[in-house]
């Protein structure tokens, strides 16, 4: 179409959800972006086009979750809205009705990783994950960039394209060794057969625009014009504001609308952001306007003066990462050929995940194959204990370009294990029929 | 405005509905139509056709004592289409943000002072800037001050004002908070500046009126409609002049209110007319709202109207042959050849095809012989014809129901349970109803009702709408204060505990004050937006921000039960 729009905007507020009546997810968080929206008159601009978000549907959701014992049990209408908010929003992009959209929706999804069990960093389910596999399974699409700039490590998404070569997962985020999750080190880089397709880029407390302008004009587009996507896609969180409560950044209005006119993402999704009144209307606006193309140069905060300046320290730090990250960058090829003769059939990792919104330890031993012929079948047993549960599954997952020995091998696996009965729960991801099977 | 006593009694109403092409006049008492009157509109003088209009209903029931006379005009809408409109100083407080200035109507001088959306005061305005401003436009008569988040305090537009007023004292000052009241700092500012550009120009129209009436000794007080289907008096109209713009498709939907009676239907409407037809959309007897505010050569306004669908079609649509495609409209070549035009129409194909009786059917059927393809009766081609008119006019309702079904939703409930809108009935009115709503209906399954006298409903609308008025009260019990911008102010709360029902009957209380000071009877009320959030700061609840729009409920005046004023 050639009068395409510039930007779909799919605005979800969910004025009626939260997680409880004071957590930082609650009604309240998108109320003053909603006035400030508005009161711009940014939805009557002739460049802008506001979208109704779909209902995302439980075949949408089970081509990327596992949920034990299932995954309606877990999750609430709000992420139903919100995943298909985040579709609707990539449908606008691809039948070319808008050039790039912005899903402003929430609930968040960027901790939520494969296997769920319960709420996670406020997420439960992962929005940008279930948007690409729809986006795959609907449209063809292959390779994809997904660039999360949200203040704290993507932990979820990373656990999702772990093992896929075809999609680049890129986090710049505060150091996990200040902040919640906890990780996102630069030595997480993706399961042998993916060796490189996971760019994890920790910043220093204190970082501000011109450090992270310099992170994404000199490591991020560098490679994101390397991998050559299909698509980008951008979590665009929003807490490495200046003013956010639960983070020490000092990204500003201006940095995060530069950042969004650089990356020119064709599709953003929102993730956290929590500093409500001070940051999210004017962080939202310059998001929307960089979008949508326009001038974004007068959108600065009324209390701008309280953004502290990058230390030099902090500069420095900087540009070290940028270094090590771009050296890493540059011999991915190289590791890739070392961790794959260094672990032989299977690679495996062993780790536990805490769930931090419902006081859950979950164990996960996973285990894929290094196939020649496919990025391999995955085996996940889980085992996850709460003050009031105790649940466990095994799990195979099948790709979708799945080799038939690896399409085999993963249900057999499955079989033996539940033969042996050590666990209640036995399914299969079936990505080749787009379908989860409980055994 | 007040009444001359003894000159009431006969319950009449007078509405008048000026188009583009002809004024229609009537005169409603006691509910029913006792005069009906048309002339050509007289586009470069529109006082002439009113008073056309208005002379011929007194001779015709040989009174003049009327409760009241309505005009829906496009005096405003003329003005600003034709450029009669005056230079406007226009000054802007836009704080951080879009940047609009390119985008408003004329180049806007900008000032300091900021409102947060709290309605916080976070940078003030400054006196200097504001005298350079007055210097800026030494040859602007009138002003328009509009601030960013006014809505949410009204103190730096009324400040900013106010030192205009004291340094060169304009013949008028329009507040973007004040001209609407509800979010949109773009569209508020459009308002203004069009509200203050014909300003003069309506003011002129309005003593024109009043003192033509006043000559003939008709004493009836006058009210302008708006584009919601509310009236104002012309006293209060005069410092507001852009709620008169948009006023034709509002008067023909109220207008067929009135003549439906059944109060709770959803459906809708269709006024078909001589080249097109609207279609307005009704839920459970309500029509719906526009979500859009009304544009004004461009520039979306805050006025608000009813969400209605324009399709190109009306009876005296050219119906001709397209690379081998049948087209119907949107232009017209004069009338159906069955009334003596040159060329097929829409109208004829009904005549041909024995739906209806007009004109001369022998003509009719010549247009349709005129049309027909080889080996194809006139009959046959008449019957082709009716059915594409039916199917693009279903075209459009379908398109206004899915436009009507992707409107955004911000509430998880709303989408989930989500009542999708089914169409019961079609209303049928305007010149090509009779004809064309009975396919209509039958296409889509559905029953239908052509109230008598359809074909005057824009003028029976005007007569018979009832005055209205709204408001939108914000209360933010965090900062202890709670404001009311088409009031202009900004209050402390009252002590105790704020619920939404607390603000209800606070804007209740505003909204007759207001309606009060317009000279407007507050009957029944109506909520027609409301919002309630928790404000947590930490971990702690600190207040609550409440938001109500009250609005005295649009309609059909209840005859004689209702006063007016």
């Amino acid at each position: 179409m050639l009068n395409a729009q510039k930007l779909g905007l799919v605005f979800f507020p969910a004025f009626d959800w939260a997680i409880s009546p004071t957590h930082p997810e609650r009604e309240e968080r998108l109320l003053y972006t909603r006035d400030q929206i508005v009161e711009e008159g940014l939805l009557d601009m002739p460049s802008i086009r506001e979208y109704k978000p779909k209902i995302a549907n439980l075949q949408d959701i089970e081509r990327v979750h596992v949920g034990v014992p299932d995954i309606f049990s877990l999750i609430t209408n709000a992420h139903l809205v919100s995943a298909g908010g985040a579709i609707a929003a990539a449908d606008a992009v691809i039948k070319k009705e808008v050039q790039r959209a912005f899903a402003l929706v929430r609930p968040p999804g960027h901790h939520a990783m494969r296997i769920v069990h319960g709420t996670r960093g406020f997420c439960t389910i992962n929005m940008e994950a279930i948007m690409i596999e729809y986006l795959r399974k609907t449209y063809g699409i292959g390779k994809v960039a997904i660039v999360d700039t949200d203040v704290h490590h993507g932990d979820g998404t990373q656990d999702i394209f772990y093992h896929d070569p075809d999609t680049l997962f890129i986090s710049f985020h505060q150091d996990g060794r200040t902040l919640y999750p906890g990780t996102g080190f630069t030595n997480e880089m993706g399961s042998p057969n993916a060796l490189g397709t996971t760019v994890n880029i920790p910043l220093p407390p204190g970082t501000g625009d011109c450090g992270l302008h310099e992170v994404l004009d000199h490591l991020i587009m560098p490679i994101l014009g390397e991998f050559k996507p299909e698509i980008i896609i951008n979590s665009a969180g929003q807490d490495n504001h200046f003013s956010d409560p639960l983070a020490n950044m000092a990204i500003t209005a201006q940095g995060y609308a530069r950042l969004a006119d650089t990356l020119k993402a064709d599709i953003a999704v929102l993730e956290g952001g929590y500093s409500i009144e001070d940051a999210l209307p004017y962080v939202n606006v310059g998001i929307v306007l960089a979008m949508a193309g326009m001038d974004y140069s007068r959108v600065i905060e009324p209390n701008i003066v309280d953004c502290p300046s990058q230390a030099s320290s902090v500069t420095h730090y900087i540009k070290e990462i940028i270094k090590e990250r771009q050296d890493m960058w540059g011999r991915k090829e190289k590791l890739k050929r070392e961790a794959i003769m260094k672990h032989g059939e299977f690679w495996q990792t062993e780790r536990s995940i805490y769930y931090d919104d419902e006081g859950i330890n979950e164990q996960q031993k996973e285990r894929i194959r290094l196939c020649s012929h496919c990025s391999g079948y995955v085996t996940i047993e889980t085992k996850a204990r709460s003050s009031l549960h105790y649940k466990t599954a095994y799990i195979g997952m099948i790709p979708q370009k799945a080799c038939p020995a690896c399409l085999k091998a993963a249900y057999n696996e499955v079989h033996t294990a539940k033969k042996k009965g050590e666990y209640q729960h036995y399914m299969v991801q079936n990505k080749q029929e787009d379908r989860l099977e409980r055994l | 405005m007040g009444f001359i006593p003894g000159k009431r009694g006969d319950n009449m109403f007078l509405g008048l509905d000026v188009g583009g092409t002809f004024t229609d006049g009537v005169v409603v008492a006691d509910g029913k139509i006792v005069s009906m009157v048309k002339a050509p509109t007289t586009n470069e003088n529109l006082l002439r056709c009113i008073l056309t209009v208005v002379d011929k209903m007194v001779e015709d029931i040989g009174s003049k004592a009327f409760e009241r006379i309505v005009l829906s005009t496009t005096i405003v809408t003329n003005a600003i289409v034709e450029g009669k409109i005056d230079q406007v100083a226009l000054c802007i407080m836009p704080g951080p943000g879009m940047n609009i200035a390119d985008i408003l109507p004329v180049e806007p001088y900008i000032l300091s002072g900021y409102i947060d959306h709290r309605g916080r005061e976070m940078a003030q305005p400054s006196k200097e800037e504001v005298l350079s401003a007055c210097r800026h436009f030494a040859s602007c008569d009138v002003f328009v001050v509009s601030g960013k988040f006014a809505v949410r305090n009204p103190n730096f537009e009324s400040a900013v004002a106010d030192w205009i007023q004291e340094k060169v004292s304009p013949m008028h000052i329009s507040r973007g908070g004040k001209v609407s009241g509800t979010l949109n700092f773009l569209r508020r500012t459009n308002s203004a500046y069009y509200n203050a550009a014909v300003w003069r120009r309506f003011n002129a129209f309005a003593t024109a009126v009043e003192e033509a009436l006043t000559i003939r000794g008709v004493y009836s007080p006058v009210f302008v409609l708006k584009a919601d289907g509310g009236t104002l008096p012309l006293s209060v109209a005069r410092n507001c002049p852009i709620e008169a713009i948009f006023t034709g498709p509002a008067a023909s939907t109220i207008g067929v209110m009135g003549m439906n009676g059944d109060a709770a239907v959803s459906g809708i409407s269709l006024d078909i007319g001589g080249t097109t037809t609207d279609i307005a959309l009704w839920q459970k007897g309500r029509p719906a709202l526009a979500k859009e505010g009304a544009a004004v050569a461009g520039h979306r306004t805050g006025v608000q109207g009813f969400r209605l669908k324009s399709a190109g079609i009306g009876g005296d649509s050219l119906v001709f042959w397209e690379n081998h495609v049948l087209k119907v409209g949107p232009m017209r070549h004069g009338p159906a050849m069955a009334a003596g035009g040159p060329k097929p129409t829409v109208t004829d194909a009904m005549v041909a095809a024995g739906f209806i009786d007009f004109g001369d059917r022998a003509l009719a059927v010549k247009a349709m012989k005129q049309l027909a393809l080889q080996g194809q009766s006139p009959e046959e081609m008449a019957s082709q014809v009716v059915d594409k008119a039916v199917n693009d006019i279903c075209q459009a309702i379908a398109d206004l129901l899915d436009e009507q079904a992707a409107e955004p939703l911000y509430h998880v409930e709303e989408i989930v349970y989500e009542r999708k809108f089914v169409l019961e009935t079609i209303i049928g009115v305007g010149g090509g109803a009779a004809g064309l709503v009975p396919l209509i209906a039958k296409k889509l399954g559905i029953s239908y009702t052509l109230p008598e006298n359809g074909k005057v409903a824009n003028a029976f609308g005007a007569a018979v709408a009832r005055p209205t008025i709204a408001i939108t009260l914000r209360a933010d019990t965090a900062e202890g204060y709670y404001t009311v911008p088409e009031l202009g102010i900004k209050n402390r709360l009252p002590r105790g505990n704020s619920s939404l029902q607390n603000m209800y009957e606070l804007a209740e209380k505003h909204l007759a004050e207001l309606a009060q000071r317009n000279s407007i009877f507050a009957g029944e009320t109506q909520i027609v937006q409301s919002e309630e959030f928790n404000m947590v700061r930490g971990f702690t609840s600190v207040g609550k921000i409440m938001t109500c729009r009250l609005q005295i409920k649009p309609g059909v005046l209840q005859y004689g039960e209702e006063e007016l004023c």
